[in-house]
């Protein structure tokens, strides 16, 4: 499918290479704009934004007010600056309530102007978008394989008839009767019926198809892959794991202390959206999705823990409301299934068992969770001996003891009953 | 060389050895009735045919199958914000301070997701860093639904306010505020600001003994008793293993019976069988109202070789007055390790007992550091019931008391009440105005509990319901308006200054220098003119606190009931204890009925002209003829569904300020008593299960003598139970190897292992119909064996008959020995267990645990059947579900289900569970170390029984490493394992019991 995230990346290539060859905007500075961007978003988009008054002050037309002499100073330390008694500076200062900029002592000045380049240029809407989206076709790859199914079906019965058909021909020829295909289908299924080996063969064989399907229809009893429920936030993991590649552990940080991977407390998502509301999202047009406002649902996360966004402060008093997430993966109670065990101590990533959440709009269950599941890995896995100061005593009696043999979970014990039930 | 002293389970056995010979055969004694099961009156009473069977099959198969078409929805509800100190999953602790008006115990409260669930020692504290049973069982408490929600003002809730108010203009200065021990110095000022009297009422009293140390040193308290200065001690009715001042003495008294070379030599004197008689080396069987004439006894034996003045004291019945003489003696030689525990609150008994201790310098008595937890007055007590009789008193303020119940001599009538009270018990239904107190995981506390030590207690969670802590309500009564925490914040920056406010919430204590006072000596007391009682010689008539139930705090706790009294064996009920000689005299029998349960008969008993109609009656060996003892803590009728109408109420008939009445007649009435008894279960008579061994042959013979390793003739030569194998053994030489060493020494059978098991692993309260239908719960049980004065050697030398020697065998000592044997599943390495299991459900682990997989279990018993230990329970019910449990089972209800443990499995019906060795612990601190990339280390983490055990008689840890305490104990020659030569190679393994005796 031609996803949005697609058109963007595809649109912000489009724009720089506009950019490339045009040098009708950038004036004072000679900066990278590309490279402005990302500076931006790695040290100033926590506190400011182009357009809007976030933490400081909005910096499009900074390069208007300011000399370039100051605003490289400024940046680099504003401190200094104000202790030098710089006017400006101070008053800047007390017009932010007197909240501290931190020092960029580590920016070059080129670094410098090329963030300011950017502010310049701003995320500048490409001329060409509707064009580009137009023009970009993803081939789907089509599933034919039903039609072909059916056509072979079709030429096998133009065949059968055919024969037949051939066969009257040859009778004819011979001055025999011709005989009707029906008829001579009945014949040859009272051939078949009176046949005892075949109707046993048969028996049989219906059977077992469906002794078959039905264990397999009653091991899925319970057995939940693929479960994909709709959840209250249409958070996506693709987004933020994928694209924006923040670790797993950042969010579902007791995954390595504890038992529960944890959903994340509505407050670890402020810890970014806070600043990242979702304003600045286009739609495939290009224009701004809601019109500046912010995605709705970052504000439900807001409506749960209680920010005034105009005031940007959290608002006293609020009747927070818990966010009810439908919980995927649900093991049954007489399993116990302890995160920090696999995370920390087995090293393995999360994907082993949660598949390419990275990749995932909406969240599934990757895997099935069944025992049999968990027990195959049990048995494939080898343990992580080196680094883990734990084994250091045990490693030597059971390499000695499997005479070098590649030692899995289970030959430690890890496929006992009670190392999951008790 | 080995003892073999008969150990046989109980008087009943000896009343019908056939009965009882057949019941120990029969591991399930009852088959359940398919209606009983289901629990539900509706289908038993419905007759359903074979088609209709049919139909109802048919129909459920496809309802199934089409429920499983769709899963229900789970929501997964995230903090909004998380606290920063609380990761879910993970449990935190928290170090406060337990006290209900009795014991106090320094604790460490774990708590998940904001839960409390369990209760553990704070081993650091200085004074009583154990748990007992019922500190144990007080997180239970917390999730009481029966308490009072909000506070009433004549029975209609109101608001703190309103009701603050309407209690504020009931005082004035004519009100008097009624309490138990008062330990909170934070509320001790409350008080003092409220400006009005202010009486103490215990539920056990020690007012006299009090008094005495009130009148020679100016504290209220009691000696602090330093048993490891001690080398004889004598206790005259003093159970002080059990209750007694408040100082929990398991780990001292553990550590001075040491077998070897200067091992403590304890003697003890006392009417009913206590716990620390259970212990003694000589058990004196005295009369209650003999207490004072043998300490006199002694006394005057001390004081003619110390020369000091004697006292008048009545002789001694013959029976007794040579074992008295003995002890006198015995005292006399450890010199100043000698030591005299009084247990009978008069102030002669107290000073006789001081004057013996100072006589002998005895350094084992501490009169210079003093025990505050309890405070009772008597006397102020009695003023306060002649003035509100004669109309002094108009306002009655009640602080976690309950007067109407324990103190029924206070007439109520003419007061108008205030209660402070955490459920609307039998005062606070009839106060005017009832404020909820918090329970004490809700609370904000202090406690001055002993000399040198300064307690705080914090809450592990809100307040569940609309209570506040005493400290506060006080505070607010008499005009105040801070919170309990400013309160506490501001007394402990008074009395524990050199601490900041966070470290001592984090120690949950302070040491605090002691105020020294002049040390006492035998000259500052002159006792020659005390008047000593004369014994009686009729029935007399005493109370005592039960190990389960103590003072009563936990009545409605149904881990207090269910958990066996240590003695008698008996769950859910009090009763009278009586000798076999005074049953024949009365009339009165107990006996078990055919399907195991035992019956008695009941008594119409009157003391001091108050009767009580039908109390069931226990015939208890040990017991000294002529006394009839009682429980006190139950007869509740308002303290909710579990705790109301269980047993009888002994307030009735003794007061607390006195233990003893000579008043007494007791009648035969024809009613018979349904008692709950755990004691023809799993019967293990007949063959070395305690090993037992007195101390001078422990000293001086070698170990092969008195603890014989059974061995078998075979083609390779004589062998071991070890080495006698049918089958491959399991490999326990990598990796880890979990043991248990049980020391028999150390167990006073004091059961707080069984509530800590039943706490951490879920374990289902069954109530008392079961419980009589031998279907307990407890993966841990402590057997209790009596013994008899017939052995194999005995009946040799006198040439008795095989078939007299085994009748004369099933009759006790009169005054038997008695040990205790905890036991839970032995986790045997060659388990019969795990053979006879269809389908795999217990199986071996490398670690040697056995395992026990309950969704595997499909209930066939047959594991149970072929147990030689008898450990394994069967869920005969859901008893999360079933309405016969639901009064009694904390998790059929909302609160009670709090108190799980989520890390265990609730078991549901038809499956077999048993001990685990807490196997989630080891998991768990398995789990730490590899997280942390290290070796395990020894003592890291330990089961639930270990931790709670205050005498630290259980020691769990990894055989496979050389240096740790198991393995030493693994090597002792005490060593052995229970039914060693069934070669089932068991991973718990016990010491052998050393008596200090000849």
């Amino acid at each position: 499918m031609y996803t949005k995230s697609k058109s963007r990346r595809l649109a912000s290539f489009l724009l720089v290479v506009v950019f490339m060859f045009s040098s009708s905007s950038v004036q004072a500075f000679e900066g990278d704009a590309k490279n402005g961007k990302k500076l931006f978003k790695q040290n100033c988009a926590s506190c400011h934004k182009l357009d809007k008054k976030l933490v400081g002050p909005a910096l499009t037309g900074v390069t208007d007010k300011y000399s370039e002499e100051w605003l490289l100073q400024w940046i680099r330390n504003n401190a200094e600056l104000r202790a030098s008694g710089d006017e400006d500076a101070i008053d800047i200062f007390e017009e932010y309530n007197g909240s501290v900029m931190s020092s960029f002592t580590m920016l070059s000045n080129q670094d410098i102007f090329d963030i300011l380049t950017y502010t310049v240029e701003g995320d500048q809407k490409p001329v060409l978008a509707d064009v580009v989206g137009g023009a970009v076709v993803v081939a789907e790859a089509k599933d034919y394989s039903n039609q072909i199914t059916i056509g072979l079906g079709l030429l096998l019965f133009v065949m059968v008839m055919l024969l037949a058909r051939m066969k009257n021909t040859l009778r004819l020829v011979q001055g025999e009767e011709t005989v009707s295909i029906l008829d001579e289908a009945g014949w040859f299924w009272g051939r078949l019926i009176k046949n005892k080996r075949i109707v046993t063969l048969a028996t049989v064989l219906v059977t077992i198809v469906f002794l078959n399907q039905l264990y397999a229809l009653m091991m899925g009893v319970g057995q939940e892959q693929n479960y994909q429920p709709e959840q209250p936030i249409a958070f996506s993991h693709a987004l933020h794991a994928g694209e924006n590649e923040i670790d797993c552990n950042y969010c579902h940080s007791s995954a390595r202390h504890s038992k529960h991977s944890g959903i994340p407390s509505a407050n670890v998502c402020m810890n970014c959206h806070m600043y990242v509301d979702g304003s600045e999202i286009t739609d495939d047009a290009g224009a701004l999705k809601y019109d500046g406002d912010n995605s709705p649902e970052i504000a439900k996360i807001y409506a749960a823990i209680g920010w005034d966004v105009e005031e940007r402060g959290y608002i006293e008093d609020y009747e927070q409301q818990p966010i009810k997430w439908v919980r995927i993966h649900n093991l049954p109670d007489l399993a116990y299934f302890n995160h920090s065990q696999h995370v920390n101590a087995a090293e393995l990533e999360c994907q082993e068992c949660h598949g390419p959440v990275e990749t995932m709009e909406e969240v599934y269950q990757y895997s099935p969770l069944t025992m049999g599941w968990c027990i195959n890995c049990h048995r494939e896995t080898e343990v992580q001996f080196e680094q883990n100061g734990y084994y250091q005593d045990f490693h030597a009696e059971l390499t000695e003891e499997y005479h070098g043999e590649k030692i899995t979970a289970e030959k430690i014990g890890g496929i006992e009953c009670g190392k999951c039930h008790y | 060389m080995t003892e073999n002293n008969k150990y046989w389970r109980g008087i009943e056995d000896q009343s019908n050895p056939e009965l009882t010979q057949k019941l120990a055969q029969n591991e399930f004694s009852q088959e359940v009735s398919g209606a009983e099961f289901l629990g539900n009156d509706d289908v038993a009473e419905t007759e359903t045919s074979r088609r209709d069977f049919l139909k109802f099959m048919g129909f459920s198969t496809a309802a199934a199958t089409l429920a499983a078409c769709e899963a229900p929805i789970i929501e997964s509800i995230p903090y909004v914000v998380k606290p920063d100190s609380l990761t879910p999953g993970m449990p935190s602790f928290y170090a406060t301070s337990f006290f209900d008006g009795m014991d106090f115990a320094s604790v460490l409260i774990k708590t998940r997701e904001g839960r409390p669930i369990k209760v553990e020692p704070n081993t650091d504290a200085p004074f009583n860093g154990v748990t007992n049973a019922r500190a144990q069982a007080s997180v239970l408490s917390l999730y009481d639904g029966a308490r009072l929600r909000a506070p009433k003002i004549d029975g209609e809730t109101a608001s703190w306010d309103g009701a603050l108010a309407a209690a504020r203009n009931m005082i004035t200065t004519n009100s008097v505020l009624l309490s138990g021990t008062v330990l909170s110095p934070a509320l001790s000022s409350a008080i003092a600001r409220l400006g009005i009297r202010h009486v103490t009422l215990d539920a056990v009293s020690q007012s006299a003994r009090l008094d005495v140390y009130e009148s020679l040193s100016g504290r209220r308290g009691l000696p602090l008793i330093e048993l490891k200065h001690a080398q004889t001690v004598v206790s005259v009715g003093a159970d002080f293993l059990g209750d007694w001042s408040g100082q929990n003495m398991d780990a001292a008294y553990a550590i001075s019976r040491k077998p070897g070379k200067g091992m403590l030599r304890h003697i003890q004197a006392e009417a009913g069988l206590s716990v620390s008689g259970s212990n003694a080396d000589v058990r004196i069987k005295a009369r209650v109202s003999e207490y004072e004439a043998i300490l006199a006894n002694l006394y005057n034996a001390v004081a003619s070789s110390k020369g000091l003045a004697s006292v008048k004291a009545p002789s001694l019945r013959s029976d007794i007055s040579g074992a008295i003489k003995n002890a006198a003696n015995e005292l006399l030689e450890a010199g100043n390790g000698a030591l005299v525990l009084n247990g009978l609150n008069t102030d002669t008994a107290e000073r006789l007992t001081l004057a013996i201790n100072l006589g002998l310098e005895s350094k084992a008595f501490n009169t210079s550091k003093l025990i505050y937890s309890a405070q009772g007055d008597d006397k102020a007590f009695a003023q306060l019931v002649k003035d509100s009789n004669d109309g002094l008193v108009d306002t009655l303020i009640t602080l976690d008391v309950n007067p109407v119940y324990s103190a029924p001599e206070l007439s109520l009538e003419k007061l108008a009440v205030i209660s402070l009270a955490d459920r609307e018990d039998e005062t606070a239904t009839g106060a005017n105005v009832a404020l909820p107190m918090s329970h004490y995981l809700e609370s904000w506390a202090d406690f001055s509990v002993s000399d040198g030590m300064y307690a705080v207690g914090q809450p592990t969670i809100s307040p569940l319901f609309d209570s506040k802590s005493s400290v506060e309500v006080i505070n607010a009564l008499s005009g105040g308006s801070e919170s309990a925490k400013q309160l506490i914040k501001t007394s402990a920056s008074l009395h524990a200054s050199s601490m900041a406010w966070n470290a001592l919430l984090h120690d949950g204590y302070a040491k605090t220098e002691i105020t020294t006072t002049s040390s006492m000596d035998a000259l500052m007391l002159d006792v020659s003119s005390l008047s000593v009682a004369k014994p009686a010689t009729g029935l007399e008539f005493y109370t005592y606190t039960k190990t389960g139930m103590g003072a009563g705090s936990n009545a409605n706790n149904p881990w207090t009931y269910e958990l066996p009294d240590p003695i008698t064996r008996l769950s859910w009920d009090n009763y009278i204890v009586m000798s076999a000689a005074d049953a024949v005299e009365i009339g009165v029998e107990v006996a078990p009925e055919s399907n195991g349960s035992m019956n008695g008969t009941t008594i119409n008993l009157t003391v001091d002209g108050n009767t009580i109609e039908n109390v069931p009656v226990w015939i208890q060996p040990g017991q000294t003829q002529g006394t009839l003892g009682l429980a006190i803590g139950f007869g509740r009728t308002k303290v909710g569904k579990v705790g109301n109408g269980v047993g009888v109420n002994s307030n009735i008939l003794l007061n607390s300020s006195t233990e003893l009445s000579t008043e007494v007649t007791a009648i035969a009435s024809e009613l018979e008593h349904g008692f709950a008894s755990v004691q023809l279960a799993h019967t293990m008579m007949g063959r070395k299960i305690v090993n037992e061994v007195s101390l001078p042959t422990f000293l001086s013979v070698a170990s092969t003598e008195w603890n014989e390793k059974p061995t078998y003739e075979s083609h390779k030569g004589p062998l071991t139970a070890f080495e006698a194998n049918l089958w491959d053994d399991h490999d326990h030489e990598t990796s880890h190897m979990w043991n248990m060493s049980i020391d028999l020494n150390s167990c006073t059978g004091c059961g707080a292992c069984v509530v800590a098991c039943s706490l951490e692993n879920n374990v289902p309260v069954v109530g008392k119909d079961e419980v009589r239908r031998h279907r307990d719960m407890h993966w841990l049980r402590i057997d209790r064996y009596y013994s008899s004065d017939m052995t194999k050697e005995v009946a040799e030398e006198e040439g008795t008959s095989a078939i007299q020697k085994y009748a004369k065998m099933e009759i006790p000592s009169e005054s038997p020995s008695v040990v205790f044997q905890p036991v839970m599943c032995q986790h045997c390495n060659h388990a019969p267990c795990e053979t006879v299991c269809p389908v795999g459900a217990t199986v071996h682990s490398r670690e040697g645990l056995n395992h026990m997989a309950y969704n595997r279990c499909i209930g066939t018993r047959y594991c149970a059947n072929n147990c030689p230990y008898k450990v394994r329970r069967f869920n005969w019910f859901n008893y999360k579900g079933n309405e016969k449990f639901a009064d009694v089972n904390p998790s059929q209800d909302d609160y009670g289900r709090m108190v799980l443990n989520p890390d265990v499995t609730v078991r549901a019906r038809g499956v077999i569970e048993k001990c685990s060795l807490c196997i989630q612990r080891i998991q768990l601190g398995k789990l730490e170390a590899k997280k942390d990339s290290r070796m395990l280390e020894d003592g890291e983490f330990t089961t639930a029984c270990a931790q709670a055990c205050g005498s630290n008689g259980i020691v769990f840890g990894d055989v496979n490493n050389p240096k740790s305490k198991i393995t030493q104990l693994k090597q002792e020659e005490r060593a052995y394992h229970l039914l060693e030569e069934v070669g089932t190679q068991p991973s718990v393994f016990y010491q052998t019991k050393v008596r200090n005796r000849a």
